[in-house]
């Protein structure tokens, strides 16, 4: 709470300042821009910035980091009571002093006779501490704010290049912010690698990606683990192959040909209808198609099937009709078909998008040849943008692949290794989820196996879209 | 208002017989009408070269003879073009068995980015001009050695149409355009994006070609216009100022619009 008043003060200054180094720029010109190196803002914001920035990193840093030190300085010295704890317990007792400090409920440990006067005078130091701590930050946050304001104001003369300063600063934010992605990326990257290992350890990684048994056990007693449980991940491989295939037997057809409609063929006015309502295709959130598929699209499949079936049966199919008339709710082809209608639009606005990316001029040129609007389409526009819609296809896939909530809900969590679309199969996403809901232990090999998944599944995505990155950026240079 | 030297808009050289006629034609994308009752006649197995300022409608004229206006949304054109005496905007004529007796070249080379023998082979392939291989590869090649490429590219047929140089490719196009044997093919500034000696080349292909074709040429350069064509025809404004025989244009002209542009006073 201090640190927001104390950040709003600090921009309220800074703003202040900004005013009071424009003015003395403009004032040291004896009022006329063009005798300054940088417009008058410049040496405004120049200021501004030495006023606010450090100020606002110190007491960003107290409110961040603030609490362990806190925490730090406090166990550094224990009481004697407190030292003949053993490690958990101290942790406890430290733990309880410093919510007690901010008023907050403590655990249910007791603490008795000299415990008792340790923690007391333990809240006490952390009381302590805590104010020091913020005083502190504050003190040292408006001792820099000053000294910002006292090292930037002097340097204002006219042939100060305050622009190349701003410039400066700027660009620093943006290679802050730049950094601060990569290192996000290496970071989630790392741990995935890391628990991975981890997992590759209890299990190898040859069973894993080859095994034809996937058949993960809770882990009830300590010793029990790491002997019970199959991971070999290859029917989550076909299942999740299986959907894929599906989806896309429905996304690319559909996705193509309405791309290849709204840039070719559509009136402006279907344009402006049908190209909205794709996107609003596109706007709907994956769980809502999940239920859909659920709810709507399995009952509906299973309904047909199993009339089908029951007409066959006692005919000569009859083997096939018994098999029809017992299909569930739950199978790949609901699945993949509802994964294919969320993919309509994906595919469809890139393709869009590649599709128009061809010149004119080819068209023009294959019309003035005499050739009619869909020879045109399908002999020269089509070709000349057939790396693109590949790359749009392999990004559509990959999206298929990690797609999550419609296999969820829709595919079944049984871990077949078929490639019957009526079947229920699971995937690799699927897995993931399973694995991880509900109280696990971290360190089993149940729990790591969902890294195992996860780092295969980024393998394949990352592959997918560099290529189909590579494929359009090659695409784009041919038109360049 | 519209001087036409020599016998009015009959054929620039007597005894030459008229391929396209164009009557009274208005031309309007959407509100803005760039041609005003333009009417020119163009003979047969000649050059003629449309030149004009910037933005006076030399294309949009073009563009009315193979119907090449309709794929512009929102363009209107009235009046008549007759080719060989059949009016091009009748409802029983097909825009693509037009587009097929008149080929045209663009600007900017624009060849498809498929091989060079599929470009030349492309309009053949959809009219089925030719029905066997060796039928096609006896097309290709003509054409080829009509634009002056083959030498060039007879050993890299197979090779992408995208890959030659400006003036080649533009050479390219042209092959591609006569290898359907049009009756009339139209250049919009065919040189435009090309250095002098493709240029030179070019213009002597246009010469060959002329023996067989009736060529309509957009070109921004008077030398161009005087070295080729046997007609010229001046437009300003969207008005067809004067038409007539390329040497009475360029030393005698009617109009003192045509002389200022000429003698490069404006435009
Ligand atoms: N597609 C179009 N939509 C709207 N107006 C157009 C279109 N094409 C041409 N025009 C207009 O019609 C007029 C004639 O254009 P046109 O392209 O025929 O000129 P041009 O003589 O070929 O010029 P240039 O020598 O620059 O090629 C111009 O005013 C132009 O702005
Ligand atoms: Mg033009």
């Amino acid at each position: 709470m201090l640190t927001w008043v104390a950040l709003l003060a600090l921009a309220l200054f800074s703003g202040a300042t900004f005013f009071a180094a424009r003015r003395k720029a403009l004032a040291s010109v004896g009022g006329r821009p063009v005798g300054l190196h940088s417009l008058p803002g410049y040496y405004g914001g120049y200021v501004a910035i030495w006023v606010a920035i450090p100020a606002a990193l110190v007491l960003l840093a107290a409110a961040g980091f603030g609490g362990r030190l806190e925490a730090g300085l406090l166990r550094a010295t224990p009481a004697p009571s407190v030292q003949a704890l053993d490690a958990q317990q101290r942790d406890v007792f430290f733990d309880d002093a410093v919510s007690l400090s901010e008023g907050r409920q403590a655990s249910e440990s007791v603490y008795e006779g000299a415990l008792k006067s340790a923690l007391d005078s333990a809240v006490a130091r952390a009381r302590h501490l805590k104010s020091q701590i913020t005083y502190g930050a504050l003190a040292s946050a408006l001792a820099l704010a000053c000294a910002g304001a006292g090292f930037a104001f002097p340097r204002i003369r006219p042939d100060f290049r305050a622009r190349n300063r701003v410039e400066g600063w700027i660009a620093g934010l943006f290679i802050l912010c730049s950094v601060t992605a990569v290192l996000t990326t290496v970071g989630i990257v790392g741990s995935l690698i890391w628990e991975s290992w981890r997992f590759f350890q209890s299990v190898s990684p040859i069973d894993f990606l080859f095994g034809m048994d996937w058949d993960p056990q809770i882990a009830m007693r300590a010793d029990q683990y790491a002997s019970s449980g199959a991971f070999g991940a290859v029917p989550l491989f076909i299942g999740t192959f299986l959907i894929m295939i599906i989806a896309m037997l429905v996304a690319a057809p559909v996705g193509l040909f309405s791309a290849i409609y709204l840039s070719e063929y559509a009136s402006p006015l279907a344009r402006a209808v049908v190209k909205p309502l794709l996107e609003i295709l596109a706007g709907v959130p994956t769980v809502v198609y999940g239920f859909f598929a659920a709810l709507t699209v399995g009952p509906l499949f299973r309904e047909f099937f199993n009339g089908i079936g029951a007409l066959l049966i006692g005919g000569g199919l009859d083997g096939l009709g018994q098999y029809l008339s017992q299909v569930q709710n739950q199978m790949a082809l609901v699945a993949g078909a509802v994964m294919g209608v969320m993919l309509i639009p994906f595919v469809s606005s890139l393709s869009d998008d590649i599709i128009n990316a061809v010149p004119q001029s080819l068209r023009d040129g294959s019309l003035a040849m005499g050739a009619t609007r869909s020879e045109t389409v399908k002999k020269v526009v089509l070709p000349a943008a057939l790396p693109g819609i590949m790359a749009a296809l392999l990004l559509a896939v990959s999206r298929a692949v990690g797609e999550t909530m419609i296999v969820t809900m829709a595919a079944g969590l049984q871990a077949k290794a078929t490639i019957n679309p009526l079947d229920t199969v699971t995937t690799v996403t699927v897995q993931i989820v399973t694995l991880l809901t509900g109280d696990q232990e971290f360190d089993s090999p149940k729990t790591l196996a969902a890294f195992g998944l996860g780092l295969t599944l980024f393998a394949v995505t990352l592959t997918l879209n560099i290529i189909a990155l590579r494929i359009v950026q090659k695409y784009r240079e041919q038109y360049d | 208002m519209i001087h036409q030297s020599d016998e009015g808009p009959g054929p620039a050289t007597p005894g030459d017989a008229i391929k396209i006629r164009a009557r009274g034609i208005n031309v309007f994308y959407g509100a803005k009408q760039a041609l005003f009752d333009v009417s020119l006649d163009v003979p047969e197995k000649s050059v003629t070269a449309l030149i004009g300022p910037s933005g006076c409608g030399k294309s949009t004229f073009l563009r009315c003879i193979n119907r090449m206006n309709d794929t512009i949304a929102g363009t209107r054109v009235e009046g008549r073009v007759e080719l060989d005496g059949e009016d091009v905007n009748d409802r029983s004529i097909d825009p693509v068995v037009l587009r097929a007796r008149v080929g045209m070249v663009f600007q900017k080379p624009n060849p498809f980015p498929k091989t060079i023998y599929e470009n030349v082979a492309y309009g053949p392939r959809i009219h089925g001009i030719a029905t066997t291989k060796p039928e096609l590869d006896a097309i290709v090649e003509k054409s080829l050695k009509r634009a002056g490429l083959w030498s060039e590219v007879a050993d890299r047929l197979q090779q992408p149409g995208t890959g030659l140089s400006g003036g080649q490719q533009q050479r390219l196009v042209i092959a591609r355009a006569i290898a359907v044997s049009p009756e009339v093919i139209l250049m919009d500034e065919p040189c435009s994006a090309l250095d002098p000696i493709a240029t030179a080349r070019i213009e002597e292909l246009i010469d060959e070609l002329r023996n067989q074709y009736c060529i309509v040429i957009v070109t921004h350069s008077m030398a161009q216009a005087a070295r080729v064509s046997q007609k010229t025809a001046f437009f300003h404004m969207g008005k067809l100022v004067e038409a007539g025989a390329t040497g009475d244009i360029f030393t005698n002209p009617r109009d003192g619009r045509t002389q200022d542009y000429i003698t490069g006073r404006f435009g």
